[in-house]
């Protein structure tokens, strides 16, 4: 793929992030924002919520969105960082490769854990 | 005779952190790309404790958070927020100024120089208010939601 097509990636799920996170993050830390204007949410870092919400299948797909996107943009941007030493090309192959790897590693996993909850 | 010297200018990682006299924006791509690096640091953290953790069952979920519900934690992860909220608005920014807005039209660099960024500061600047405003958000429930 050409490079700009990355960083063009990177401007589309860097806004994906801010309003999939902005919700995460307001969701559960505003909470007591929240119930001022209005909207009571129990206390969402409880395991009760949280099992509540991790046996509906759409809570599980926006995680598992959530999580591809922002390791795409994580492990991007730490790409371009790095490269930001200007590698010799054989370097610069080894780094992407072990980052795809680690990218596809921790996703397998780390999407693995909401279906695995889907059931308990 | 002289020689050809390439990269002469070239910083390496130095230039991380360092931007010597280059302007505002400059310093703010700076703290983004940190507030990157330490968002990546907090993500895979958080992936082990929310995978690891969480899928043994209530107790050792319990525990952990236990565990994790202190002060010292509890900055860190204020920390976390105000770094989201940061790369969050500046990124939006980079991107509205890298498609073309928020910015003048360019003109040639004749003396006294005012490049296309800086004529509408004003913009950076309302970003970096609201960065603030919800940085004292936050701060508030970091201190209502107890230490």
């Amino acid at each position: 793929m050409r490079y700009t097509y990355l960083w063009l990636m990177q401007l589309v799920t860097g806004v994906l992030i801010a309003v999939l996170l902005g919700i995460h993050m307001v969701i559960q830390h505003l909470e007591d924002i929240l119930r001022f204007l209005g909207f009571n949410l129990n206390d969402p870092a409880s395991w009760q919520s949280m099992m509540e919400r991790s046996r509906e299948v759409i809570w599980a797909g926006i995680y598992i969105a959530l999580l591809a996107v922002v390791l795409y943009h994580a492990l991007n941007g730490l790409r371009n960082v790095i490269l930001e030493l200007t590698p010799s090309a054989r370097t610069e192959r080894a780094i992407t490769w072990t980052i795809v790897a680690f990218g596809v590693i921790v996703f397998a996993w780390a999407s693995y854990v909401p279906i695995a909850l889907l059931s308990r | 005779m002289r020689q050809i010297r390439p990269r002469q200018n070239y910083l390496g990682a130095g230039g991380w952190v360092w931007a010597g006299n280059y302007k505002l924006e400059r310093y703010l791509y700076i703290l983004h790309r940190v507030t990157g690096l330490g968002i990546l640091f907090f993500l895979l953290a958080h992936l082990i404790v929310t995978t690891f953790f969480r899928i043994q069952g209530q107790e050792v979920w319990e525990k952990a958070m236990t565990i994790l519900n202190n002060p010292l934690f509890k900055t860190g992860e204020y920390l976390v927020a105000v770094a989201f909220v940061y790369h969050a608005l500046n990124g939006l920014r980079l991107i509205l100024q890298e498609l073309g807005f928020l910015m003048a039209k360019p003109i040639p660099p004749i003396y006294p120089y005012s490049d296309a960024l800086r004529k509408k500061r004003l913009w950076t600047m309302a970003i970096i208010g609201i960065i603030a405003i919800l940085c004292l958000v936050f701060f508030y429930d970091f201190i209502v939601g107890g230490w």
